[in-house]
């Protein structure tokens, strides 16, 4: 902002106030903008030099305390403002530990020196309120090598507003597309897409900027593109967008292997995979979807992945509660209960946590803190726990709605059952939780709701929560959960880090997020009906093999990205093409030593209730520990451990040794070496094996010794095992 | 290729060149090993002289008390004094606390920094950031660990991987996983070698080092050449950095496999009992022997964490209440632990004629309250906490800085955490000057421009 724009903004501030500069909407902008009240310094929790502000100044009654009363009022000079050692230490005119923050003389100075000749008057109920902030421009389409600036503007409650340009905080999200100063001055360096956001006065504000690839358009390649449904239309809107060609269909064997892991965590049998390669019906991919849509490792797979959400953790529940909230998931996972009354039943249980498993949800976040915390990672993807000791200094959760939000959760309450392990969940008549900054309840409701619930009511507060949370209009509920479906099948979410939704974070395609959530709800919360959607979707059908114009994009769904098998998926797909099923040791400390109690044999990893299992192979690579809600706790990074475990270590090589195993079988069932050979490839695969690999493989069977072509044929199960076409989803 | 007796066991692999490594990877995107250090050295900014130079970093994850060990105030009020006494030590220039007598008998080995201090957040995460890269992860730059950028620019110097942790990575300390743990933007190739074992169990062994015995070496050359039939079948996976780094992963693991060094330099039955009970027979003496062993194998960067996690164990992280520990907890059982197992590195190193040319430092990510809390701990306090170092063309018996009568603030020579990283950088003859990559191939100087090492700690 120009220094004329700054004086009409004074000149507004002014006529708007017809007095002093306000310290609400003027001095603590100043404040965050020039990083005084930043956590590196006075903002710290406990200030810099006995110099206390709240974080980004959150909080004005205090700050304005701190800068007029604290340490006997020494900060300021009323009689003579240049004087005052607030300015005077910020110009650094005496010693100042944090160094110049602005000139004599600048903008911010002067707007002070007002404030302090006033009287360095308070923050008042009358003040106006923000209610808006807005940047220009708000998407752009540019080159590289572009510079250009933002402006920013503030609304407020009275109706007037103001450039606010040179007071709000700055921030870029993918340097490799644009930069940004603090002067809100944008640089493009590269070709992609990136958002800058602006925060001011605990608002934000994003600008997306958008800088395509100056290939001319592969024209041929979209218009042969045929849209199965709105997601495939609003992928290739953004592909022309960012002038990105997509890649082919995958191949049926392709699509096939693909499916069947990213739907039910298992690879077809043989005999799906001869007969959905012989299969000529053109609906044949629409018709897979159906029936594993309905296959019984469905439930595995998705109750699975709702237990690493939820924490179904042994070491944190006693037997029977950990199993009675694993078959209440599991129960709800069969019926396909829809998204939105699953997470209500979940959030408003009460009795017993043997009956009604789902109240040891209740046990796990014992506290209302945690509780809120868990419930908005959860059903958010939405972290607040910043907002817990200041308001959060990169979103709008303010510490006010986190308290107002945990105090919903604060008449929890449990009591000892008849049995032995059992707790009885249900609700108080009366508690709050205290907000420690003003030390009083705060006035309790759902987050992004202004209208509090009453404080005297004995109703349990949760049942207006669960509403509130599950209801149509709550954007983030349903955003939340079609981001971690989404992530499901492409391997990251619409919005990168599943659990990481927020103003600042913005969606790889908006309007197609915006369709997926409106599809979402039209369906009522119908889960199967959204991966449906998705896996009769062309963007999901597509090869993982690249052009040259779309091998950077791992994001837009120009093509299937190809990725590690999780740590359960990989090990049953071993004991499936091996047909050598795991034991599995219940561990009671999960220091993967295991006691003497197993499960029953054959159980699959993603069958298996609990985390808690001793399990070298599971940990190295990288299954969730389900102790904090957090998708950073599972891990599908290839190491040199891993490389090691699968080569050396005793989960492969067991298995292919194993008597009765698949290799005797195959070897005991009369077929030549081609066929063994061929057969082991639709296993291991679901494809033949190429000319090649089936001269040469066969060839080292036949000429193996009798005493070695049990051997050699462990070390071609061995190699397909190993190969990245196993281990990774393409 | 590889020579491996009929048993499996590997005879002998030292002859084998670099350029047989990568042949028998067959691995696309390797050349990871020794990337840009010939061209570093070339430009003057690696000093070859100073490259078989090595570091152990002791990381004391929860952090240690200053006031409680080694920067005691014993004029100062009950409450801030705590219950210990420091005693004399071997060097004229400090005294130490009572519950390191170990410490006290080498304390002319090595020397106290008592002025660190950060100004980021007090909760572990930050300083674990900023005391294994030097920086703060602010913009979604995620910087490498000191070891990972020593792997980066000056490669490997035996079969072993260039930065190893010992026994295990950090757990989680709040909400996320600790960052700074790894090589970060220079990619998950230069990610350190996680031992993730005890070293101090009965039969100690590194995880799936070596094939079952039933896998010859004929089996072993078949395995490899069918797997690389079945990869170089499909086309899908070129680009995929996961995969990429699937390829390497799988060579540095054929690589430490067949190699007799790296064997040896995990055997711990190598070593006489006496020794071995010399450094303690628990997991940090242990991890702090095998950190010798891997040094004198070639291993350039070892980090030691004295532990994994804060929650239910008996760590540094002295809070007095549960599930953290108290300050009889650290008495009785952190602090003996620790003297006994630093005191024999420290004075094995030295026997060996090691010192000189290793650094061993002991870093926190901060230190605790002055003021005792009313659950009888310390709480969380990066405004000041001391680090030590030793070895390494450090001066020993020193102490630089000093904090306030409190062991507050600093009130002479205040140290950053990026000048403890350029401090580790420079005894490993790294020029501060020398850029990584960053985040979409942008330069970035290992350490922020300007910052210096901590020169008084130098001979």
């Amino acid at each position: 902002m120009t220094f004329r724009s700054f004086i009409a903004f004074a000149a507004l501030t002014s006529a708007a106030a017809a007095e002093a500069p306000s310290f609400r909407n003027t001095i603590q902008p100043i404040l965050t903008r020039y990083g005084c009240a930043m956590g590196a310094c006075h903002g710290a929790a406990a200030g810099q030099g006995g110099f206390r502000l709240s974080l980004r100044g959150f909080d004005d009654e205090g700050d304005w305390i701190s800068v007029t009363r604290s340490a006997n009022g020494r900060r300021l000079t009323m009689e003579d403002p240049a004087r005052s050692l607030f300015l005077l230490k910020a110009v650094k005119a005496v010693p100042h530990k944090g160094d110049k923050r602005f000139e004599v003389n600048s903008p911010e100075y002067k707007a002070i020196a007002d404030w302090i000749a006033a009287g360095a008057p308070g923050p008042k109920a009358s003040d106006p309120l923000i209610v808006a902030l807005d940047v220009e421009p708000k998407q752009l389409v540019t080159k590289p090598g572009v510079t250009m600036s933002l402006k920013v503007t503030a609304k407020f409650s009275d109706g007037h507003s103001e450039d606010v340009t040179r007071w709000a905080k700055y921030n870029g999200v993918n340097a490799s597309v644009a930069t940004v100063d603090e002067h809100g001055v944008v640089k493009t360096t590269g070709r992609g897409e990136t958002v800058i956001s602006a925060w001011y006065l605990s608002r934000l504000a994003v600008s997306t900027l958008v800088v395509p690839s100056d290939a001319a358009l592969d024209e041929p390649a979209f218009a042969q593109m045929k849209p199965r449904n709105f997601i495939d239309e609003q992928v290739l809107t953004k592909l022309r967008a960012l002038n990105i060609p997509p890649s082919g269909r995958a191949e049926d064997h392709e699509f096939l292997r693909r499916a069947f892991l990213d739907t039910i965590g298992v690879l077809p049998s043989l005999e799906e995979t001869r007969a959905f390669l012989a299969d000529k019906v053109t609906d044949k991919r629409d018709r897979l979807i159906e029936t594993l849509l309905q296959r019984p490792e469905f439930v595995d797979y998705w109750s699975h992945r709702w237990s690493d959400l939820l924490l179904v953790n042994g070491d944190k529940l006693m037997p029977q509660a950990m199993w009675s909230y694993y078959n209440w998931i599991r129960r709800n996972v069969a019926a396909n209960t829809p998204w939105d009354v699953m997470v209500r039943d979940l959030l408003t249980a009460t009795g017993s946590t043997l009956e009604n498993g789902a109240g040891n949800f209740f046990i796990l976040n014992d506290e209302p803190t945690k509780c809120a915390e868990t419930i908005s990672v959860a059903f958010l993807g939405t972290s607040i726990a910043c907002a817990k000791c200041h308001n959060h200094p990169m979103e709008k959760w303010t510490n006010n709605e986190y308290f107002a939000f945990a105090n919903m959760l604060s008449r929890v309450r449990t009591k000892n059952g008849a049995q032995a392990d059992e707790r009885v969940l249900f609700s108080a008549a009366d508690g709050e939780l205290v907000q420690p900054l003003t030390g009083k309840p705060q006035a309790p409701h759902p987050l992004d709701v202004t209208t509090a619930v009453s404080m005297t009511s004995t109703e349990d507060r949760r049942v207006p929560l669960a509403k509130w949370l599950t209801s149509t209009d709550n954007k983030l509920f349903q955003r939340a959960i079609v981001n971690r479906v989404w992530a499901n099948f492409f391997g990251s979410g619409l919005v990168e880090a599943v659990d990481d939704l927020r103003v600042t974070n913005p969606a790889s395609n908006e309007p197609l997020f915006a369709a997926a959530c409106e599809h979402l709800v039209k369906q009522k919360f119908d889960l199967k009906a959204l991966m449906r959607t998705i896996l009769q979707s062309e963007t999901y059908q597509r090869s993982s093999i690249t052009l040259p114009e779309n091998i950077t994009d791992l994001r837009y769904g120009s093509h299937y990205v190809p990725r590690r098998l999780k740590a359960e998926i990989l090990l049953d797909t071993v004991s499936q093409v091996t047909a050598a099923p795991t034991t599995f040791k219940i561990d009671k400390r999960n220091a993967n030593k295991g006691t003497s109690e197993s499960y029953p044999m054959g159980f699959r990893a993603l069958q298996l209730p609990d985390s808690n299992i001793a399990s070298y192979f599971l940990k190295s690579f990288g299954r969730a520990d389900r102790v904090n809600t957090c998708e950073c706790e599972r891990t599908n990074e290839p190491s040199m451990a891993q490389a090691l475990h699968i080569s050396n270590g005793d989960t492969l090589n067991q298995k292919l040794a194993q008597k009765d195993n698949r290799l005797d079988a195959l070897l005991a069932s009369k077929l030549g070496n081609e066929k063994i050979v061929e057969e082991a490839y639709l296993i291991a695969l679901a494809r033949l094996p190429t000319e090649r690999e089936i001269t040469k493989t066969s060839a080292m069977l036949a000429t193996a010794k009798p005493e070695d072509r049990r051997t050699t044929l462990e070390d071609i199960f061995w190699s397909l095992m190993g190969s990245k076409e196993f281990l990774f989803n393409h | 290729m590889f020579k491996f007796s009929g048993q499996g066991s590997i005879t002998n692999c030292d002859g084998i060149s670099r350029r047989d490594f990568l042949q028998a990877g067959a691995l696309g995107a390797i050349g990871l090993t020794m990337p840009g250090f010939a061209k570093l050295k070339a430009e003057g900014k690696v000093d070859s002289k100073k490259s078989n130079k090595a570091c152990i970093m002791i990381f004391n994850l929860g952090a240690p008390s200053q006031q409680d060990l080694w920067d005691m105030k014993p004029d100062a009020p009950s409450e801030i004094r705590g219950p210990f006494k420091p005693i004399r030590t071997k060097s004229n220039a400090f005294e130490i606390s009572e519950i390191l007598p170990l410490h006290a008998k080498i304390a002319d080995k090595f020397s106290l920094v008592r002025s660190c201090y950060h100004t980021a957040a007090a909760v572990h995460d930050t300083g674990h950031q900023m005391m294994q890269t030097g920086r703060l992860f602010t913009g979604g730059v995620n910087t490498p660990h000191v070891g990972s950028a020593l792997e980066f620019l000056q490669g490997r110097r035996s079969d072993l991987p260039a930065h190893v942790i010992l026994p295990e990575s950090m757990g989680p300390t709040g909400g996320n996983m600790p960052h700074g743990q790894d090589a970060g933007f220079l990619g998950k190739a230069y990610d350190p070698f996680v031992l993730n074992a005890d070293p101090a169990v009965k039969d100690f062994k590194v995880p799936d080092l070596l094939p079952p015995k039933e896998i010859g070496e004929v089996r072993l050359e078949r395995r490899r050449e069918l797997r690389e039939l079945v990869d170089s079948s499909v086309r899908n996976f070129e680009y995929s950095e996961q995969a990429k780094l699937m390829d390497s992963n799988f060579e540095s693991a054929y690589r430490i496999m067949t190699s007799t060094q790296a064997r040896e330099a995990f055997d711990l039955t190598k070593e006489p009992l006496k020794v071995r009970e010399r450094y303690g027979m628990n997991r940090f003496g242990q991890s702090c022997l095998l950190a010798r062993r891997l040094v004198e194998r070639g291993v350039r960067f070892v980090t030691v964490n004295t532990f994994i996690t804060v929650f239910g164990e008996i760590t540094w992280d002295i809070h007095g209440s549960k599930p953290f520990t108290s300050i009889e907890g650290m008495r009785d059982i952190v602090a003996p632990m620790y003297d006994q197992g630093y005191s024999a590195l420290i004075e094995d190193l030295f026997q060996r004629g090691m010192l000189d040319d290793t650094m061993v430092t002991c870093l926190a990510e901060f230190g605790r309250t002055p003021k005792i809390n009313p659950a009888g701990g310390r709480d969380h306090w990066p405004n000041c906490w001391t680090v030590n170092f030793a070895g390494g063309g450090i001066k020993g018996g020193e102490v630089i800085g000093k904090s306030d009568d409190i062991g507050g603030y600093p009130t002479e020579r205040p140290v950053a955490p990026k000048e403890i990283v350029a401090t580790i950088y420079q005894a490993l003859g790294i020029d501060l000057t020398t850029e990584l990559p960053g985040p979409q191939g942008r330069p970035y100087p290992v350490v922020d421009f300007g910052t210096q090492a901590i020169k008084e700690l130098f001979a």
